[in-house]
């Protein structure tokens, strides 16, 4: 899961990045609103979180223009604006989500979660594939019952994989998915991955499409 | 020390004048009074001193038929006496008493026989008041004192101060009304005032009355220009607050990402978390638009398609008489209807209902999920507390739309909806509006 997480304040940006990357996520952090919307249209994320007051431009400009160049990525606000008011704005402007400062990470990161999931089609919090399953709300995979345990990295390539099953997921894309923007990326590192998480659920769960990318396979067992 | 009230200070002032005016008004009457009566006993006891003179011959001796032939003239009653010192002989009544004469000297010195002179002396029944001529003859000095009982000068005197005194007691009492009933009335304004100003301190207005009279007149402008003041400080006190706590939101953000859970740092930062949102709310409460008047529908219309994105799931039905309006504000507006339907929405199995009736005084908001029990819905009004124990809401909903529409003057009840759920319905006594 990659976040791009937009904040101006220089204590609270580093902070909520560091509690996301705790849990997982792949995080790029931009302080002003110049940066963020350029961010967001060049930049492929599975969700952004996004503060309103912003220096440059504000939050709910760079929403509105993210939503009229057509980036449907699910946008979190996080703001200090507790008002019905200022939340109806925000949704107005193509806000998917609303959370106020202060707030728990648990409920920011489940947020998040539900909204990256939403976004994939998916209705139901727990998400099945074979015996593989994904219980989206906590994060947690389990493998035959079992908590599977993962690195950032294999949670990240395992994550985008099971939200996106039985669908050819583009090495390109998930390599934009898993690795920070600023991350200097190995182009092997990807391949050392996916045979670590072979190892861990079985290879043939994880097809490679020659000359494409990636497919998470059930295994004739639809959830 | 508290200083004399006007109405004693003006009360005592009026007394004081009513009682010297009545004083000397009294006391000017019982001397015109007491000349008048003096002048007729005068005018009598002078008679007989004429008819006494009439009895006296030039060599002094007394003729006695003419006195006994005029006896009747001398006999005016009881104690009436009278007495003829002459150089031959005295006569007279027979217990005349001693006069003290305001001219002591020789008798002799007197100068003529006109006008009597005025005597007093006292006897064993009393005052005496006499009138005294001397006469001169051959023989020499022949003294006549005619003299009435100090009582018929008292006696009218006192029979007259009676009723004298009567009136003027009852005109003291008429000008002590009449002072009462001024003061009261001139104070009238004044007591008006003081409720006035009552009134701005329990909020129930803003300012004082300006039509007052011309002495009150710039005390109600200065009286207004304070409570203006005032009220402009308040609210500048109450917006920095605002703002502080709004400022703290972000550091207390970092605070609770930083500190770990379950700890006494982090109950802290809770604490820090709650202060902010009580400061928040009360700052918003002082900031009430009483006045205001909103159509309801595009309100519900705007905070339904924020919960219709937050919970897809479920049906969230608007039954809003067209142009339904309400006597709220409508930024308060969106923050109940936004608390209570997603509080709605949050518990509801599919279903979350809002009806609003023509006059907009009655809203109900209906879920159909587990809903209260009965002896549990006071509690869940309580900040903070929440009876779920899901990660979404932070259990200041409620309370908060409770502070808020009582603050319109309108009350909240949680009741068992038709939909088996909560219901939650919001009276306005007079929220219709138009």
């Amino acid at each position: 899961m990659r976040i791009l997480l937009v904040e101006d304040d220089p204590d609270l940006g580093p902070a909520i990045a560091r509690a996301l990357r705790a849990e997982h996520c792949a995080v790029d952090l931009a302080a002003d609103g110049i940066d963020a919307q350029h961010l967001g249209e060049t930049e492929a994320y599975d969700a952004a979180v996004l503060d309103l007051g912003l220096p440059g431009r504000t939050g709910a400009e760079i929403l509105t223009a993210w939503r009229a160049n057509g980036r449907a990525l699910p946008v979190l606000v996080l703001t200090a604006r507790e008002a019905w008011a200022d939340k109806v704005t925000a949704f107005k402007a193509g806000a998917d989500d609303y959370l106020t400062k202060p707030f728990r990470v648990e409920e920011l990161m489940m947020r998040l979660r539900a909204l990256v999931r939403r976004a994939a089609g998916h209705a139901q919090t727990r998400i099945e594939c074979g015996p593989l399953a994904f219980e989206s709300q906590t994060g947690q995979f389990e493998l035959d019952g079992l908590p599977l345990k993962l690195t950032a990295f294999e949670w990240r390539v395992l994550s985008q994989l099971i939200l996106r099953r039985e669908v050819v997921i583009e090495r390109l894309e998930l390599l934009e998915r898993v690795y920070e923007g600023d991350a200097d990326v190995d182009s092997n590192s990807l391949e050392v991955i996916i045979g670590r998480l072979r190892r861990k659920i079985g290879a043939e769960r994880i097809e490679t499409v020659r000359g494409r990318g990636y497919r998470l396979t059930c295994g004739g067992q639809p959830a | 020390m508290t200083r004399w009230s006007l109405r004693t200070r003006m009360m005592l002032l009026s007394a004081l004048v009513t009682l010297v005016a009545l004083g000397l008004a009294g006391w000017t009457m019982a001397g015109v009074l007491d000349r008048v009566v003096t002048g007729g006993v005068d005018q009598r006891l002078d008679a007989q001193l004429a008819v006494l003179a009439s009895t006296v011959r030039g060599d002094g001796s007394v003729d006695r038929d003419k006195l006994a032939a005029r006896q009747g003239a001398l006999a005016a009653g009881p104690s009436w006496r009278w007495r003829i010192d002459g150089p031959r002989e005295t006569l007279g009544s027979g217990d005349f008493p001693v006069l003290r004469s305001p001219f002591p000297g020789p008798a002799g010195a007197a100068p003529g026989p006109l006008p009597p002179a005025p005597l007093d002396g006292e006897d064993a029944k009393g005052r005496i008041h006499a009138r005294r001529l001397v006469l001169e003859s051959s023989a020499g000095p022949v003294t006549l004192t005619a003299a009435a009982p100090g009582r018929v000068i008292g006696r009218p005197i006192r029979d007259a101060l009676v009723p004298l005194a009567s009136v003027i007691v009852a005109l003291a009492l008429i000008f002590a009304i009449a002072a009462w009933v001024q003061l009261r009335f001139a104070l009238r304004p004044l007591a008006a005032l003081v409720a006035q100003i009552g009134a701005i301190r329990r909020g129930e207005r803003t300012a004082v009355d300006e039509a007052q009279p011309a002495e009150l007149q710039p005390l109600a402008t200065e009286l207004n220009a304070l409570a203006a003041a005032n009220a402009a400080t308040l609210a500048a006190a109450r917006q920095s607050a605002a703002n502080l706590a709004h400022a703290l939101k972000t550091p207390v953000a970092t605070l609770a990402l930083t500190v770990a859970p379950d700890t006494p740092e982090a109950a802290q930062v809770r604490r820090i978390e709650g202060v902010i949102r009580h400061t928040l709310a009360r700052a918003r409460a002082a900031a009430v638009n009483r006045r205001a008047s909103t159509a309801i529908a595009p309100v519900a219309r705007d905070v339904a398609a924020v919960l219709g994105t937050l919970y897809p799931a479920t049906d969230l039905r608007l039954e809003i008489v067209a142009d339904a309006r309400i006597a709220i504000d409508a930024h308060d507006l969106a923050e109940i209807l936004g608390n209570l339907l997603d509080n709605a929405a949050r518990h509801a199995r599919s279903t979350v209902v809002l009806t609003a009736a023509a006059d907009g005084a009655v809203l109900t908001i209906d879920d159909d999920g587990p809903g209260i029990p009965a002896e549990r819905r006071e509690q869940v009004l309580q900040p903070g507390v929440r009876l779920d124990e899901g990660p979404a809401g932070d259990g200041f909903g409620l309370a908060i739309v409770r502070d808020l529409v009582a603050l319109y003057g309108g009350t909240m009840a949680l009741e068992q909806g038709p939909l088996g759920g909560l219901r939650v319905r919001l009276t306005y006594p007079g929220g219709a509006t138009t």
